[in-house]
Protein backbone atom coordinates (compact mmCIF):
# COMPACT_ATOMS: atom_id res chain seq x y z
CA UNK A 1 0.00 0.00 0.00
CA UNK A 2 1.81 3.65 -0.87
CA UNK A 3 0.69 6.44 1.52
CA UNK A 4 -3.06 6.60 1.73
CA UNK A 5 -3.57 10.52 0.84
CA UNK A 6 -7.51 11.55 0.55
CA UNK A 7 -9.41 15.09 -0.69
CA UNK A 8 -10.91 16.81 2.19
CA UNK A 9 -14.63 15.20 0.52
CA UNK A 10 -13.78 11.87 0.70
CA UNK A 11 -11.99 11.80 3.58
CA UNK A 12 -12.57 8.40 5.99
CA UNK A 13 -11.85 10.75 9.24
CA UNK A 14 -11.00 9.25 12.38
CA UNK A 15 -12.27 6.22 12.00
CA UNK A 16 -10.18 2.66 10.77
CA UNK A 17 -13.25 0.85 9.85
CA UNK A 18 -14.24 3.44 7.17
CA UNK A 19 -10.86 4.23 5.92
CA UNK A 20 -10.16 0.13 5.85
CA UNK A 21 -13.88 -0.12 3.68
CA UNK A 22 -12.27 2.72 1.56
CA UNK A 23 -8.95 0.49 0.55
CA UNK A 24 -10.66 -2.61 0.40
CA UNK A 25 -9.18 -4.05 3.13
CA UNK A 26 -12.02 -5.26 4.84
CA UNK A 27 -13.43 -8.84 3.17
CA UNK A 28 -16.57 -8.16 0.60
CA UNK A 29 -19.91 -8.47 2.12
CA UNK A 30 -20.89 -12.16 0.97
CA UNK A 31 -24.25 -14.25 1.45
CA UNK A 32 -22.33 -17.82 1.43
CA UNK A 33 -23.77 -20.19 3.12
CA UNK A 34 -22.40 -21.95 6.24
CA UNK A 35 -23.77 -21.78 9.83
CA UNK A 36 -22.54 -21.89 13.21
CA UNK A 37 -23.99 -22.14 16.84
CA UNK A 38 -23.30 -19.90 19.19
CA UNK A 39 -20.91 -22.29 21.27
CA UNK A 40 -19.57 -20.03 24.02
CA UNK A 41 -20.53 -18.60 27.20
CA UNK A 42 -19.15 -15.27 28.24
CA UNK A 43 -20.88 -13.70 31.59
CA UNK A 44 -20.50 -9.85 32.43
CA UNK A 45 -21.47 -9.02 35.91
CA UNK A 46 -20.98 -5.23 37.84
CA UNK A 47 -20.04 -4.69 40.82
CA UNK A 48 -19.58 -1.36 42.94
CA UNK A 49 -16.19 -1.06 41.56
CA UNK A 50 -16.39 -1.83 37.60
CA UNK A 51 -16.98 -4.56 35.93
CA UNK A 52 -16.01 -8.87 36.61
CA UNK A 53 -16.12 -10.91 33.03
CA UNK A 54 -15.73 -14.54 33.17
CA UNK A 55 -15.02 -16.71 29.64
CA UNK A 56 -15.26 -20.04 29.19
CA UNK A 57 -12.37 -21.36 26.68
CA UNK A 58 -13.46 -24.00 24.32
CA UNK A 59 -14.17 -23.60 20.53
CA UNK A 60 -16.55 -26.06 19.16
CA UNK A 61 -17.96 -27.09 15.74
CA UNK A 62 -18.92 -30.64 14.85
CA UNK A 63 -16.47 -31.43 18.18
CA UNK A 64 -13.82 -29.91 20.42
CA UNK A 65 -11.71 -27.93 18.20
CA UNK A 66 -9.90 -26.20 20.81
CA UNK A 67 -10.10 -26.19 24.87
CA UNK A 68 -7.82 -22.90 25.72
CA UNK A 69 -8.79 -20.14 22.75
CA UNK A 70 -9.04 -16.73 24.40
CA UNK A 71 -12.62 -14.91 24.19
CA UNK A 72 -12.23 -12.13 26.06
CA UNK A 73 -9.37 -9.78 25.12
CA UNK A 74 -8.41 -6.00 26.00
CA UNK A 75 -9.48 -3.86 23.47
CA UNK A 76 -7.67 -1.28 25.65
CA UNK A 77 -6.89 -0.13 28.77
CA UNK A 78 -9.91 0.53 29.97
CA UNK A 79 -12.53 -1.55 27.91
CA UNK A 80 -13.03 -5.43 27.43
CA UNK A 81 -14.24 -7.13 24.25
CA UNK A 82 -16.07 -10.61 24.38
CA UNK A 83 -16.90 -12.22 21.35
CA UNK A 84 -19.38 -15.04 20.63
CA UNK A 85 -20.27 -16.87 17.12
CA UNK A 86 -18.07 -17.66 14.13
CA UNK A 87 -14.05 -17.63 15.69
CA UNK A 88 -12.92 -16.66 12.54
CA UNK A 89 -15.17 -13.30 12.21
CA UNK A 90 -15.22 -12.93 16.01
CA UNK A 91 -10.97 -12.60 15.65
CA UNK A 92 -11.37 -10.49 12.93
CA UNK A 93 -13.94 -8.16 14.89
CA UNK A 94 -11.68 -7.85 17.96
CA UNK A 95 -8.62 -6.97 16.09
CA UNK A 96 -10.65 -4.21 14.19
CA UNK A 97 -12.30 -2.91 17.40
CA UNK A 98 -8.65 -2.72 19.29
CA UNK A 99 -7.46 -0.96 16.44
CA UNK A 100 -10.05 1.30 15.55
CA UNK A 101 -9.83 2.74 19.20
CA UNK A 102 -5.93 3.32 19.31
CA UNK A 103 -6.69 4.82 15.55
CA UNK A 104 -9.31 7.41 17.10
CA UNK A 105 -6.81 7.95 19.69
CA UNK A 106 -4.07 8.77 17.53
CA UNK A 107 -5.98 10.49 14.69
CA UNK A 108 -7.18 12.72 17.09
CA UNK A 109 -4.89 13.24 20.59
CA UNK A 110 -8.45 12.15 22.31
CA UNK A 111 -9.33 9.06 23.86
CA UNK A 112 -12.97 7.62 22.54
CA UNK A 113 -15.94 7.69 25.45
CA UNK A 114 -16.99 4.07 26.45
CA UNK A 115 -20.33 5.21 25.15
CA UNK A 116 -18.41 5.93 21.65
CA UNK A 117 -16.90 2.93 22.28
CA UNK A 118 -20.00 1.30 22.22
CA UNK A 119 -22.12 2.72 19.29
CA UNK A 120 -18.85 2.29 17.59
CA UNK A 121 -19.27 -1.44 16.94
CA UNK A 122 -23.03 -1.17 16.20
CA UNK A 123 -22.88 -0.78 12.39
CA UNK A 124 -19.76 -3.27 12.21
CA UNK A 125 -21.84 -5.79 13.74
CA UNK A 126 -24.65 -4.86 11.24
CA UNK A 127 -22.45 -4.95 7.86
CA UNK A 128 -21.08 -8.39 9.44
CA UNK A 129 -24.51 -9.86 10.67
CA UNK A 130 -26.82 -8.90 8.21
CA UNK A 131 -25.21 -10.04 5.24
CA UNK A 132 -23.67 -12.91 5.92
CA UNK A 133 -24.52 -16.38 8.19
CA UNK A 134 -21.16 -16.30 10.15
CA UNK A 135 -22.40 -14.58 12.60
CA UNK A 136 -20.76 -12.96 15.59
CA UNK A 137 -22.66 -11.27 18.53
CA UNK A 138 -19.99 -9.15 20.87
CA UNK A 139 -20.22 -7.83 24.66
CA UNK A 140 -18.13 -4.97 25.34
CA UNK A 141 -17.59 -3.90 28.84
CA UNK A 142 -15.45 -0.85 30.62
CA UNK A 143 -14.83 1.30 33.40
CA UNK A 144 -15.56 4.50 32.12
CA UNK A 145 -13.35 6.90 33.16
CA UNK A 146 -15.67 10.03 33.26
CA UNK A 147 -18.59 8.66 35.25
CA UNK A 148 -16.09 6.33 37.28
CA UNK A 149 -18.68 3.50 36.93
CA UNK A 150 -17.91 -0.01 35.34
CA UNK A 151 -20.36 -0.33 32.38
CA UNK A 152 -21.88 -3.51 30.06
CA UNK A 153 -23.18 -3.22 26.77
CA UNK A 154 -24.74 -5.82 24.64
CA UNK A 155 -26.18 -6.39 21.55
CA UNK A 156 -28.68 -7.85 19.27
CA UNK A 157 -28.28 -9.45 16.12
CA UNK A 158 -28.66 -6.65 13.94
CA UNK A 159 -26.33 -4.58 15.63
CA UNK A 160 -28.70 -2.85 18.47
CA UNK A 161 -26.67 -1.78 21.45
CA UNK A 162 -28.19 -1.99 24.83
CA UNK A 163 -26.89 -0.78 28.19
CA UNK A 164 -27.39 -3.16 31.29
CA UNK A 165 -26.84 -2.35 34.73
CA UNK A 166 -26.88 -5.72 36.31
CA UNK A 167 -25.30 -8.07 34.32
CA UNK A 168 -25.02 -9.84 30.64
CA UNK A 169 -24.23 -13.22 29.19
CA UNK A 170 -23.71 -13.78 25.13
CA UNK A 171 -23.24 -17.63 23.53
CA UNK A 172 -25.41 -21.10 23.95
CA UNK A 173 -24.59 -21.35 27.26
CA UNK A 174 -26.96 -18.24 27.88
CA UNK A 175 -29.92 -19.80 29.89
CA UNK A 176 -28.00 -21.75 32.75
CA UNK A 177 -25.74 -18.35 33.19
CA UNK A 178 -28.34 -16.46 32.95
CA UNK A 179 -30.41 -18.30 35.77
CA UNK A 180 -27.98 -18.26 38.16
CA UNK A 181 -27.21 -14.76 38.05
CA UNK A 182 -30.36 -13.95 38.43
CA UNK A 183 -30.56 -15.55 41.27
CA UNK A 184 -27.66 -14.31 43.00
CA UNK A 185 -27.45 -10.38 41.26
CA UNK A 186 -27.77 -7.84 44.00
CA UNK A 187 -26.72 -3.95 43.17
CA UNK A 188 -24.76 -3.99 46.59
CA UNK A 189 -21.98 -7.12 44.94
CA UNK A 190 -18.29 -6.52 45.57
CA UNK A 191 -15.14 -7.49 43.27
CA UNK A 192 -14.85 -11.09 45.31
CA UNK A 193 -18.94 -11.75 45.25
CA UNK A 194 -18.90 -11.15 41.44
CA UNK A 195 -16.79 -12.93 40.46
CA UNK A 196 -17.72 -15.85 42.62
CA UNK A 197 -21.16 -15.14 40.99
CA UNK A 198 -19.77 -14.83 37.44
CA UNK A 199 -17.63 -18.08 38.28
CA UNK A 200 -20.77 -19.73 39.61
CA UNK A 201 -22.67 -19.05 36.68
CA UNK A 202 -19.94 -20.46 34.22
CA UNK A 203 -19.92 -23.48 36.14
CA UNK A 204 -23.59 -24.22 35.28
CA UNK A 205 -22.72 -22.86 31.98
CA UNK A 206 -20.09 -25.50 31.45
CA UNK A 207 -22.60 -28.46 33.30
CA UNK A 208 -25.68 -28.04 30.91
CA UNK A 209 -24.51 -26.41 27.86
CA UNK A 210 -22.58 -29.12 25.55
CA UNK A 211 -20.86 -26.23 24.05
CA UNK A 212 -19.60 -24.49 26.81
CA UNK A 213 -15.92 -25.68 28.50
CA UNK A 214 -16.20 -25.35 32.22
CA UNK A 215 -13.57 -25.86 34.80
CA UNK A 216 -11.29 -28.70 32.80
CA UNK A 217 -9.65 -30.17 36.16
CA UNK A 218 -8.05 -33.24 34.61
CA UNK A 219 -5.72 -30.55 31.94
CA UNK A 220 -5.67 -27.78 34.63
CA UNK A 221 -8.07 -25.86 32.12
CA UNK A 222 -9.88 -23.01 33.38
CA UNK A 223 -12.53 -20.69 32.09
CA UNK A 224 -10.88 -17.00 31.82
CA UNK A 225 -11.77 -14.18 34.77
CA UNK A 226 -11.22 -10.18 34.33
CA UNK A 227 -11.67 -7.72 35.84
CA UNK A 228 -11.93 -3.83 34.66
CA UNK A 229 -11.96 -1.18 36.90
CA UNK A 230 -10.07 1.82 37.81
CA UNK A 231 -7.09 0.07 37.57
CA UNK A 232 -7.80 -0.75 34.19
CA UNK A 233 -7.95 -4.51 32.88
CA UNK A 234 -6.75 -7.49 34.87
CA UNK A 235 -6.62 -11.05 34.16
CA UNK A 236 -6.94 -13.29 37.35
CA UNK A 237 -3.97 -15.53 37.84
CA UNK A 238 -4.03 -19.26 36.94
CA UNK A 239 -4.20 -20.15 40.48
CA UNK A 240 -6.44 -18.11 42.32
CA UNK A 241 -9.03 -19.03 38.96
CA UNK A 242 -7.90 -22.53 39.86
CA UNK A 243 -9.23 -22.30 43.55
CA UNK A 244 -12.20 -20.33 43.05
CA UNK A 245 -13.49 -23.40 40.47
CA UNK A 246 -12.14 -25.72 42.82
CA UNK A 247 -14.37 -24.61 45.73
CA UNK A 248 -17.92 -24.60 43.85
CA UNK A 249 -16.58 -28.04 42.31
CA UNK A 250 -15.90 -29.52 46.18
CA UNK A 251 -19.65 -28.28 47.20
CA UNK A 252 -20.91 -29.43 44.33
CA UNK A 253 -19.54 -33.07 44.49
CA UNK A 254 -20.84 -32.67 48.23
CA UNK A 255 -24.27 -31.91 47.42
CA UNK A 256 -24.03 -35.10 45.22
CA UNK A 257 -24.91 -32.72 41.87
CA UNK A 258 -27.67 -31.10 43.70
CA UNK A 259 -27.37 -26.94 42.81
CA UNK A 260 -30.33 -25.75 44.95
CA UNK A 261 -30.76 -23.72 48.07
CA UNK A 262 -27.80 -23.28 50.53
CA UNK A 263 -26.17 -25.44 48.47
CA UNK A 264 -25.37 -23.70 45.72
CA UNK B 1 -4.05 30.98 -29.55
CA UNK B 2 -2.30 30.89 -25.86
CA UNK B 3 1.39 32.45 -26.13
CA UNK B 4 3.79 29.53 -23.38
CA UNK B 5 6.58 31.33 -22.27
CA UNK B 6 9.53 29.58 -22.18
CA UNK B 7 11.59 29.18 -18.51
CA UNK B 8 14.77 27.26 -17.93
CA UNK B 9 14.13 24.58 -15.91
CA UNK B 10 16.86 25.67 -13.71
CA UNK B 11 14.92 28.81 -12.88
CA UNK B 12 11.69 26.68 -12.53
CA UNK B 13 13.14 24.30 -9.60
CA UNK B 14 14.98 27.55 -7.84
CA UNK B 15 11.65 29.26 -7.89
CA UNK B 16 9.94 26.55 -6.45
CA UNK B 17 12.55 25.98 -3.85
CA UNK B 18 12.64 29.50 -2.59
CA UNK B 19 8.78 29.59 -2.37
CA UNK B 20 9.03 26.79 0.02
CA UNK B 21 11.75 27.39 1.96
CA UNK B 22 10.16 30.81 2.65
CA UNK B 23 7.12 29.29 3.69
CA UNK B 24 9.29 26.60 6.25
CA UNK B 25 11.27 29.49 7.44
CA UNK B 26 8.36 31.22 8.55
CA UNK B 27 8.11 28.81 11.26
CA UNK B 28 9.70 27.40 14.36
CA UNK B 29 12.25 24.73 14.56
CA UNK B 30 11.99 21.10 15.91
CA UNK B 31 15.11 19.06 16.77
CA UNK B 32 15.24 15.24 17.30
CA UNK B 33 17.81 13.44 19.06
CA UNK B 34 18.64 9.75 20.30
CA UNK B 35 19.45 9.55 23.79
CA UNK B 36 20.44 6.27 25.81
CA UNK B 37 17.51 4.45 26.34
CA UNK B 38 14.66 6.38 23.27
CA UNK B 39 14.42 9.52 21.32
CA UNK B 40 13.37 12.81 21.98
CA UNK B 41 11.74 15.41 19.69
CA UNK B 42 11.85 18.77 20.73
CA UNK B 43 9.55 21.86 19.47
CA UNK B 44 8.69 25.47 20.10
CA UNK B 45 5.22 25.10 20.05
CA UNK B 46 3.12 28.20 22.05
CA UNK B 47 -0.27 26.00 20.97
CA UNK B 48 -1.01 23.56 23.50
CA UNK B 49 -3.87 21.54 21.14
CA UNK B 50 -2.08 21.78 17.73
CA UNK B 51 0.84 19.47 17.61
CA UNK B 52 4.00 19.30 15.68
CA UNK B 53 4.80 16.46 17.13
CA UNK B 54 2.92 13.19 17.71
CA UNK B 55 2.63 9.08 17.73
CA UNK B 56 2.61 7.35 14.32
CA UNK B 57 2.58 3.63 15.61
CA UNK B 58 4.06 1.28 18.33
CA UNK B 59 7.82 2.47 17.85
CA UNK B 60 7.42 5.47 15.47
CA UNK B 61 6.87 9.26 15.73
CA UNK B 62 6.33 11.99 13.61
CA UNK B 63 7.23 15.91 13.59
CA UNK B 64 6.82 18.51 11.06
CA UNK B 65 7.51 22.15 10.84
CA UNK B 66 6.24 24.40 8.56
CA UNK B 67 1.87 25.18 7.46
CA UNK B 68 -0.02 22.79 9.74
CA UNK B 69 -2.24 21.72 7.52
CA UNK B 70 0.04 20.22 5.27
CA UNK B 71 2.07 18.21 7.50
CA UNK B 72 -0.77 16.98 9.13
CA UNK B 73 -2.71 15.84 6.47
CA UNK B 74 1.22 13.68 6.31
CA UNK B 75 0.66 12.94 9.74
CA UNK B 76 -2.53 11.39 9.02
CA UNK B 77 -1.59 9.55 5.95
CA UNK B 78 1.10 7.97 8.00
CA UNK B 79 -1.14 6.50 10.94
CA UNK B 80 -3.29 5.24 8.25
CA UNK B 81 -0.57 3.18 6.52
CA UNK B 82 1.01 2.32 9.79
CA UNK B 83 -2.41 0.94 11.04
CA UNK B 84 -3.11 -0.42 7.83
CA UNK B 85 0.14 -2.71 7.79
CA UNK B 86 0.06 -3.58 10.64
CA UNK B 87 -3.36 -5.16 10.42
CA UNK B 88 -2.62 -6.71 7.12
CA UNK B 89 0.71 -8.44 8.27
CA UNK B 90 1.50 -8.12 11.84
CA UNK B 91 2.35 -4.96 14.15
CA UNK B 92 6.49 -5.86 14.10
CA UNK B 93 6.72 -5.60 10.65
CA UNK B 94 6.06 -1.33 10.20
CA UNK B 95 9.02 -0.15 9.41
CA UNK B 96 10.09 3.29 9.40
CA UNK B 97 12.63 3.24 6.25
CA UNK B 98 8.98 2.11 4.17
CA UNK B 99 7.19 5.36 5.88
CA UNK B 100 10.06 7.97 5.14
CA UNK B 101 10.04 6.93 1.68
CA UNK B 102 7.00 7.06 0.48
CA UNK B 103 6.62 10.29 2.27
CA UNK B 104 9.93 11.92 0.34
CA UNK B 105 8.29 10.56 -2.47
CA UNK B 106 5.61 12.13 -2.07
CA UNK B 107 7.12 15.59 -1.26
CA UNK B 108 9.09 14.74 -4.60
CA UNK B 109 5.97 14.51 -6.83
CA UNK B 110 4.36 17.69 -4.71
CA UNK B 111 7.39 19.02 -6.00
CA UNK B 112 8.08 18.45 -9.21
CA UNK B 113 4.16 18.13 -10.66
CA UNK B 114 2.46 19.93 -8.28
CA UNK B 115 0.65 23.18 -8.30
CA UNK B 116 2.94 24.54 -5.65
CA UNK B 117 5.44 22.55 -3.76
CA UNK B 118 4.70 21.41 0.02
CA UNK B 119 5.86 23.85 2.74
CA UNK B 120 6.83 21.80 4.99
CA UNK B 121 9.73 19.33 6.41
CA UNK B 122 9.27 16.09 8.51
CA UNK B 123 11.03 14.24 10.79
CA UNK B 124 10.01 10.25 11.67
CA UNK B 125 11.81 8.53 13.99
CA UNK B 126 11.78 5.05 15.11
CA UNK B 127 12.70 3.08 18.80
CA UNK B 128 14.76 0.56 17.92
CA UNK B 129 14.89 -3.05 19.35
CA UNK B 130 16.37 -6.76 18.90
CA UNK B 131 15.12 -6.80 15.54
CA UNK B 132 15.33 -2.75 14.39
CA UNK B 133 17.94 -0.07 14.60
CA UNK B 134 16.93 3.45 16.26
CA UNK B 135 16.48 5.96 13.22
CA UNK B 136 15.86 9.48 12.80
CA UNK B 137 14.76 10.53 9.00
CA UNK B 138 14.45 13.68 7.78
CA UNK B 139 12.19 14.23 4.41
CA UNK B 140 12.69 17.91 3.50
CA UNK B 141 10.29 19.84 1.00
CA UNK B 142 11.51 18.80 -2.31
CA UNK B 143 11.33 14.89 -1.09
CA UNK B 144 15.24 15.02 -0.07
CA UNK B 145 15.95 11.80 2.68
CA UNK B 146 18.64 12.12 4.74
CA UNK B 147 19.62 9.29 7.56
CA UNK B 148 20.67 11.11 10.43
CA UNK B 149 22.69 9.10 12.75
CA UNK B 150 22.43 10.63 16.15
CA UNK B 151 20.24 14.19 16.05
CA UNK B 152 18.20 15.93 13.65
CA UNK B 153 17.00 19.30 13.10
CA UNK B 154 14.29 21.13 10.78
CA UNK B 155 12.69 24.62 9.68
CA UNK B 156 13.77 27.92 9.21
CA UNK B 157 17.09 28.24 11.39
CA UNK B 158 18.55 24.61 11.04
CA UNK B 159 21.82 25.05 10.33
CA UNK B 160 22.69 27.39 13.49
CA UNK B 161 20.80 24.89 15.72
CA UNK B 162 22.64 21.96 14.30
CA UNK B 163 25.83 23.99 15.04
CA UNK B 164 25.07 24.57 18.44
CA UNK B 165 23.60 20.73 19.33
CA UNK B 166 26.64 19.62 17.67
CA UNK B 167 28.56 21.07 20.01
CA UNK B 168 27.32 18.75 22.51
CA UNK B 169 28.79 15.61 23.69
CA UNK B 170 29.08 12.95 20.86
CA UNK B 171 27.98 9.98 22.99
CA UNK B 172 24.35 9.03 24.08
CA UNK B 173 23.75 10.91 27.27
CA UNK B 174 20.38 10.56 29.28
CA UNK B 175 17.41 12.21 28.55
CA UNK B 176 17.71 14.82 31.18
CA UNK B 177 21.12 16.10 29.32
CA UNK B 178 19.80 15.58 26.25
CA UNK B 179 16.84 17.59 26.43
CA UNK B 180 18.82 20.50 27.83
CA UNK B 181 20.93 20.39 25.21
CA UNK B 182 18.23 20.39 22.83
CA UNK B 183 16.10 23.90 24.54
CA UNK B 184 19.12 25.15 25.09
CA UNK B 185 20.56 24.85 20.88
CA UNK B 186 16.85 25.75 19.90
CA UNK B 187 16.84 28.82 22.09
CA UNK B 188 20.27 30.34 21.69
CA UNK B 189 22.79 32.08 24.12
CA UNK B 190 20.83 34.86 23.95
CA UNK B 191 17.39 33.66 24.70
CA UNK B 192 15.12 31.12 27.01
CA UNK B 193 12.14 29.14 26.25
CA UNK B 194 9.32 29.25 28.51
CA UNK B 195 8.48 25.56 29.68
CA UNK B 196 4.60 26.37 28.43
CA UNK B 197 6.03 27.31 24.56
CA UNK B 198 7.60 23.81 24.39
CA UNK B 199 6.34 20.32 23.35
CA UNK B 200 8.12 17.44 24.00
CA UNK B 201 7.77 14.19 22.76
CA UNK B 202 9.57 10.81 23.76
CA UNK B 203 9.54 7.17 22.32
CA UNK B 204 11.27 4.61 25.32
CA UNK B 205 10.36 1.43 26.33
CA UNK B 206 8.54 0.81 29.30
CA UNK B 207 7.41 -2.40 29.29
CA UNK B 208 4.16 -1.71 26.94
CA UNK B 209 3.40 -2.44 23.36
CA UNK B 210 2.78 1.74 22.37
CA UNK B 211 6.62 3.65 23.11
CA UNK B 212 5.52 7.41 22.74
CA UNK B 213 4.43 9.88 24.79
CA UNK B 214 3.92 13.87 25.23
CA UNK B 215 5.35 15.17 28.30
CA UNK B 216 3.13 17.71 29.83
CA UNK B 217 4.85 21.38 31.24
CA UNK B 218 5.50 19.65 34.72
CA UNK B 219 7.55 16.28 33.17
CA UNK B 220 9.38 18.97 31.06
CA UNK B 221 10.19 21.21 34.00
CA UNK B 222 11.39 18.71 36.07
CA UNK B 223 13.57 17.25 33.63
CA UNK B 224 14.97 20.42 33.07
CA UNK B 225 15.73 21.48 36.25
Amino acid sequence: MGLPLFNTSDDPGPSFFHFAQSTGLTPPVSSASATSAHATTVIAVRYQGGVVMVGDRQATGNYIASRDVRKIEAADRFTAIAISGTAARGIEFIRMAQLSFEHYEKMTDTTLSLEGKANYLSPIIQRNNLSSPLLVLPLLAGWDVALRVGRIFEYDGAGGCYERFDFSTIGSGTPFAEGTLRLGFNAELDRDGAIELGALAMYEAGDNDPSTGGPDFVRHLFPMIVTISSDGFQELEHDDVAERFRVINERRTQSGGVAGGSLR
Amino acid sequence: MSNYFYVAPEQLIRDRAEFAQKGIARGRSILGAIFDTGVVVVAENPSASLFKISEIYDRIAFAGVGKYNEFDRLREAGIRWADSTGFTYSRGDVDVRALANYYAQHLGDMFTEGQKPLEVEILVAQLGNSTRPTKLYRIAYEGTIADEPRFAVLGGDAETIKARFAASEDSLEPLTTTLKNAVGALAGPDRTIAVSDLEVGILEDRGERRTFTRLNDDQVSELLR
